[in-house]
């Protein structure tokens, strides 16, 4: 599509610049040429990519200057000459070429179309006049991944997920406020949700390992359609502010992986706030001190096995069962019973969502 | 090259879960540690606490003279390499291994001599201008490792960089690393659930369970003098075998233990060896756990009869011809055990045999705390 819009301005320009004028590619291939034959051909030039956009680069009578967008330079042109005209039209040019580029991603842009998508910026009823203009593929399966970026450094991780996921014309990365980065990525039709995991965790692992930015990353489902990526990317959302309450130590959470804290984050607060009087009404859960929270956290973890968590928690099993009565007493619940384990396990939860506050989607 | 203290370091998250409990370790510059353990045992949370990707709930850490609790990662002069990396698939391999240092802004100059290094260090200097799904999983990882040697760290930190490749590749990897540590000089700190990885790599190895440390020690020490039945068992491959028995003396004060049914048991008396062993005696009338491994059990004839202690009648329930060895699967009076036998081992399944128990080789563990008493 850049090659027809630069040709399109080659040829309006031969006539006022009356030298030959062109564009060379990141393969040193001339993409469009005010001489029409040139076209296709290679030049033997340093790589596009190597050029300072700043500088002009002169070769074989010819000036290059490299431009492209945010940064990233994609194309040189080039203006037939070495002396000093030569390069003022360069820079012209690459001046002009940017900005036509930038008004024609804007408009054309498929990603700024998905972005507009998920972020519910575009009527229903455009969805698919767009979609059909940019020749949006409408078949293909889909995920929304929200990458959310915990500590941030110099470096911008939004770079470094878009050259994780260089392929235009299939994943989409977009940031929609400072901390967070969303990934469309066109997936294999019947991926496992593991494998989409493993996807999310090398990006975790990337930033990490590699910038030493902190990220979470919530995943949506997989969707075909373009008007359900908006699902996939709220499903993605939802999923990492639950994963905030209740998975506090995941970096990865999947909305199809949410268990019973997907029930609880649904509740209303007024009948979350009934449960708990209801539970712990012949004692206050805050009457628990943190070591015997930490005693029945760990009990829970060794499925109510009271030999395995006293050696686990390096206490006597006598000790154990003390403090466990001592919880009976307070709460009227005995943990040693699955009914009143789960009543309290429920409970716990429950107790962490109304702590933790967390605004509804 | 940095040492590091780790000091009664302490990882609690919301909700109580507590994920290392007084981690207290000191590794010394040049070190290769293995943190291993099963999952969840919190070996990855302490390997991220020191690289600053998690906050340390309590106790410090030092990375040389330098308490680095607040330090931000970027700042403690560490290089991570994860088990899923990603590379950049449109990039060379030479700007893969660029790409950190040019958005860090470091000169043009400096990366060549960088990159190049390292390529040379990994041995991947000919395949600088390919990309990456032009290169083999053995060379991608080596690329991996390449983003982490150009920043020329002071302490390398390893999660499980090796879980995605093949055995095959995993095993020539592990030499790899191995090379590379001594080729770097640095600090490598390196964690895997994998116990060969930790006994072929390590000088130290530190076995982890439920966020606390069994056991810091040379793979060598650890294989013979394990700390309690967690680590005697995690450790070997196949584990330590395991029976429960009761330690006794007889009326000439010797100890022996012994094991079995109400309708037949064995005894073993312990060897001299073991009896001089401090607060042995205290646990006599005791439960204890008699840990013996898989290549301390002989089937052959003539150990069995020349042998005047520890001899046990089993079945034989499956045998393994592993090429340089046999396994076989016995069990006897309600317990398993698997021995470690010679390949020409004639024992089939189905026979009835004697075994031979090297009992200067047994280890001893106290039932109620699983720790070692004698090994």
């Amino acid at each position: 599509m850049s090659n027809r819009l630069f040709q399109g301005v080659m040829h309006q320009m031969r006539d006022a610049i009356d030298r030959i004028v062109g564009v060379v590619d990141t393969t040193s291939t001339v993409i469009a040429c005010s001489e029409l034959s040139r076209i296709g051909a290679s030049v033997s030039i340093m790589s596009v990519e190597a050029m300072d956009a700043q500088e002009a680069y002169v070769k074989d009578g010819y000036t290059y200057m490299a431009f492209g967008l945010e940064g990233n330079i994609e194309y040189a042109v080039f203006v037939e000459g070495v002396d000093a005209a030569a390069g003022k039209y360069a820079r012209l040019l690459s001046v002009s070429l940017t900005s036509i580029k930038q008004y024609y991603d804007e408009k054309y842009d498929r990603n700024n179309f998905v972005k507009n998508v998920v972020l519910d910026n575009i009527l229903p009823g455009d969805i698919y006049v767009k979609a059909r203009e940019l020749h949006f593929n409408n078949d293909v399966e889909r995920v929304a991944l929200l990458i959310r970026i915990l500590s941030s450094n110099d470096v911008s991780a939004y770079d470094v997920i878009q050259n994780l996921f260089p392929d235009k014309q299939k994943d989409f990365v977009f940031s929609i406020n400072e901390s967070d980065i969303v990934l469309i990525k066109e997936i294999r039709s019947g991926i496992d949700t593991k494998d989409l995991e493993k996807l999310a965790r090398s990006i975790v692992d990337t930033l990490s390992s590699e910038f030493y930015t902190r990220a979470v990353v919530g995943i949506g489902t997989a969707v075909t359609g373009v008007r359900d990526i908006a699902r996939s990317f709220k499903e993605a959302q939802l999923a990492l502010e639950v994963g905030k309450v209740f998975d506090t130590e995941k970096s990865i959470v999947s909305y199809d992986n949410l268990g019973i804290a997907r029930l609880i984050y649904q509740l209303p607060t007024t009948l979350c706030e009934t449960f708990l009087k209801e539970v712990f009404r012949r004692g206050s859960i805050d009457s628990l001190d943190q070591e015997t929270l930490f005693t029945i956290q760990r009990f829970f973890e060794n499925n109510l096995n009271v030999s395995e968590t006293s050696r686990k928690l390096f206490v006597h099993r006598n000790t154990l069962v003390y403090r466990l009565e001592k919880i009976k007493k307070l709460t009227g619940l005995d943990l040693r019973e699955f009914d009143h384990a789960i009543v309290f396990k429920i409970a716990l939860m429950v107790k962490r969502y109304l702590s933790a506050n967390p605004a509804k989607l | 090259m940095a040492s590091l203290s780790l000091r009664d370091i302490c990882k609690v998250y919301p909700g109580n879960v507590t994920a290392v409990s007084n981690f207290n370790l000191e590794i010394e510059d040049n070190e290769f540690i293995i943190f291993v353990g099963p999952s969840g045992c919190g070996k990855s949370t302490t390997l991220r606490m020191i690289a600053g990707l998690e906050e340390i709930t309590s106790g410090e850490l030092y990375i040389g003279t330098r308490l680095v609790n607040d330090v931000p990662p970027k700042d403690r002069d560490i290089a991570m390499v994860f088990q899923n990396y990603a590379l950049y698939p449109h990039m060379t391999v030479f700007d893969n291994m660029a790409f950190g240092l040019k958005l860090r802004k470091t000169p043009k100059d400096e990366i060549k001599r960088r990159v190049e290094e390292a390529a040379k260090i990994l041995d991947i200097e000919h395949f600088l201008d390919r990309k990456p799904k032009a290169l083999s999983g053995g060379q991608r990882q080596r690329v991996a490792l390449g983003r982490a040697i150009v920043r020329e760290p002071q302490v390398f930190l390893l999660d499980e960089p090796l879980s995605n490749l093949d055995a095959k590749l995993r095993a020539q990897m592990r030499t790899e690393i191995s090379k590379l540590h001594n080729r770097l000089g640095t600090t490598f700190i390196y964690v895997t659930h994998d116990q060969t990885e930790a006994m072929t790599m390590a000088t130290r190895i530190v076995v982890m369970k439920d966020g606390v440390i069994q056991q810091i020690d040379t793979p060598t020490r650890l294989y013979n003098l394990p700390a309690n039945v967690f680590v005697a068992g995690f450790i070997g491959s196949p584990q330590m075998n395991f029976i429960k028995a009761r330690m006794e003396e007889t009326d000439n004060k010797e100890l022996y233990v012994e094991f079995g049914t109400e309708r037949k048991s064995y005894k073993i008396m312990l060897p001299p060896s073991k009896t001089k062993q401090r607060g042995i005696t205290d646990f006599v009338g005791k439960e204890v756990i008699l840990g013996i491994r898989p290549e301390h059990i002989s089937d052959d004839p003539e150990v069995v009869e020349k042998a005047t202690n520890g001899v046990v009648e089993c079945d034989v329930e499956v045998t393994e011809m592993m090429g340089v060895e046999t396994y076989l699967y016995l069990t006897f009076l309600g317990n398993s055990i698997t021995a470690r036998v010679a390949p020409t081992s004639q024992t089939r399944e189905g026979d009835k045999i004697k075994v031979a128990l090297n009992v200067e080789k047994m280890h001893i563990f106290d039932k109620e705390t699983e720790k070692a008493i004698v090994h």
